[in-house]
């Protein structure tokens, strides 16, 4: 029986060891794109020569793709094979009630209705993000291999497709980084009712009195559940 | 000179020097009556040095173009030092222009500027000073009796003449300059078009692998754009500016701006003396010869590679499909945002709200 002031498991370590390698990809795979961007900036051409030049900056950009890669596959894989993550993987996928939440919130917002609605295991906002980077990794993916190995992609399709990609590689991780920057942060780091830090990506667990508040739904399954087996 | 040639001459210069004395009054040290002197040997059309070897060296100088060179009012011996009587009899020396009168400081008056120094370390004074006699030395480009101001038609590094002066010795780049568009254009009398000097520089040329090089991978982007990004020259000839711009951009432009010399710069694509305009079949960048230019550093090349532009700027609407994407993804982003950041607005509104509302 879960008890109240416990702590119960949200993310599990995979989950999460996956969140943290596409985090630090990520971020370097931004920082060193930022750079190539605004080369002509002081802080782009700061950031390329103190990663060692034009050829290294492209380098490490490429290995951290390699990390970001590898972990997208083997969130896939996982996601795929595993029951377990195949379970929460059926949670996150959007429903209609999302879209009824989403309405539901923006009453709340605005003072239509009391409370927010009564969301599951991961609310709407949480399903948005995970699909924006799914749609934008792929994106990212794709338009970032015909680049890197431009002498083969540009023998199979026109010069014209290779600049639309190349265009859409620096504008999409422009978006993705700014959602992150700007969205991500703010609900899981500036959030007042998790500032400084929400830590649910470091231990993977949540207090139980905020997961009643936050994901009622998902609190009564687990109560049920635990109930039922007698945990 | 060839000694055994002079000596046949010996007769000649005797009497010549007979002449000189009798009829020149040498008091007056006026130029042109102290050069006449000079002159009544070597004002002859047909006064020559024939070699053993079958070449003849004309001795002849045009008195009237000399005297109107900027050497002109000079005396035939402030040069040739080592004349010392009529006729000669040593070997005369080559004049050194730099130890003799241009150095700085000088006391003749001959204009000081750092070009000898200039010159010393250029790729021709280098050349030279390692022995090679086959490089240029002053007298070389500028002339040995006809030196004129470069201002002036006749002059050898008049605008007009110095693709001639310099293809002396670069025949081939001179041959594939007089076809390109800035040749052609050249002799069609453009005064827009750059000759060698104007990209190559004068005094200080280096060779194209030098990084101080005007050609050189590192600067020939800016040597071409000096031209190239000008709208007041090329809205002339409907050639586009941005060029230049959307070079600077590209992944060739930012590699060359971070030192990398492999990358593709202006001349990798464009060729260098022949350059042609796109239209010409035997352009570099024609439609037809792109997938060839290209594979020189993308093995592989194919049509695919000429099926686009290449000069791409974003924000223009030639650009196609890119445009599209661009201002697609300036919406896209600017509206993501907004929505985003109302969301946050609206969510610390509402906890604002509530937190009030608990401590009452």
């Amino acid at each position: 029986m879960v008890k109240e002031g416990e702590k119960v498991l949200r993310v599990n370590l995979i989950f999460r060891i996956q969140h943290i390698s596409l985090m630090v990809s990520a971020l370097v795979l931004a920082v060193t794109g930022y750079a190539l961007l605004m080369h002509k900036s002081e802080a782009g051409k700061f950031i390329i020569n103190f990663l060692g030049g034009y050829e290294s900056r492209a380098l490490i950009h490429r290995i951290s793709a390699i990390v970001l890669i590898a972990v997208c596959i083997w969130h896939y894989l996982y996601v795929l094979f595993s029951k377990k993550a195949h379970d929460e993987f059926l949670k996150i996928i959007p429903s209609i009630s999302d879209v009824k939440d989403f309405f539901t919130t923006i009453a709340y917002y605005l003072g239509g209705k009391k409370s927010f609605p009564n969301f599951d295991k991961f609310n709407f906002i949480q399903k948005f993000q995970y699909w924006g980077v799914a749609v934008g990794m792929t994106a990212m993916i794709m338009s970032g291999l015909v680049l890197w190995f431009k002498d083969i992609s540009m023998a199979v399709i026109p010069k014209w497709a290779i600049d639309t990609l190349m265009a859409l590689h620096g504008y999409e991780g422009v978006v993705t980084f700014l959602v992150l920057f700007i969205w991500h942060q703010y609900n899981v780091h500036l959030n007042p009712s998790v500032f400084p830090m929400d830590r649910v990506w470091l231990d993977g667990m949540i207090d139980v009195e905020r997961l009643r508040k936050e994901h009622p739904l998902e609190y009564d399954r687990l109560m049920s559940e635990s109930a039922k087996g007698g945990r | 000179m060839d000694l055994k040639a002079a000596e046949k001459f010996r007769g000649f210069f005797f009497l010549a020097s007979l002449f000189c004395a009798f009829f020149v009054i040498p008091a007056t040290v006026h130029a042109d009556e102290e050069n006449s002197k000079c002159f009544v040997c070597h004002g002859k059309v047909d006064f020559a040095n024939p070699l053993k070897t079958g070449k003849v060296i004309s001795l002849y100088i045009n008195f009237k173009e000399f005297s109107e060179t900027v050497h002109g009012k000079k005396l035939c011996t402030d040069c040739h030092t080592d004349v010392k009587q009529i006729p000669h009899r040593n070997v005369i020396g080559k004049v050194n222009c730099a130890n003799q009168c241009h150095f700085l400081g000088n006391p003749s008056g001959a204009p000081e500027t750092m070009k000898y120094i200039e010159y010393k370390n250029s790729i021709h004074g280098k050349a030279l000073f390692a022995g090679n006699h086959a490089a240029p030395q002053c007298q070389d480009c500028h002339g040995k009796h006809n030196i004129f101001k470069p201002s002036d038609t006749r002059s050898f590094d008049a605008r007009e003449n110095i693709p001639k002066t310099c293809g002396k010795c670069h025949l081939q780049e001179y041959v594939d300059f007089n076809t390109s568009i800035h040749g052609t254009q050249f002799k069609a009398g453009n005064k827009d078009v750059p000759v060698c000097t104007s990209c190559h520089g004068e005094h200080n040329i280096f060779k194209p692998d030098d990084a101080r090089s005007t050609v050189s991978a590192e600067h020939i982007t800016k040597t071409c754009s000096a031209c190239h990004d000008k709208v007041q020259i090329m809205e002339k000839y409907g050639i586009p500016t941005e060029q230049v711009a959307t070079y600077d951009e590209s992944f060739h432009g930012i590699a060359v701006e971070f030192g990398v010399k492999k990358a593709a710069n202006c001349s990798s694509c464009h060729g260098y003396h022949d350059i042609r305009a796109s239209e010409d079949p035997g352009s570099s960048i024609n439609i037809n010869n792109i997938p060839k230019t290209c594979g020189k550093c993308h093995p592989g090349a194919n049509v695919n590679f000429a099926k686009g532009k290449v000069h791409i700027n974003p924000k223009s609407k030639e650009s196609g499909i890119v445009y599209y994407i661009s201002k697609a993804f300036m919406v896209l982003t600017v509206s993501t945002m907004l929505v985003l950041i109302i969301h946050i607005m609206l969510d610390l509104r509402k906890r604002m709200q509530k937190r009030k509302g608990n401590r009452e």
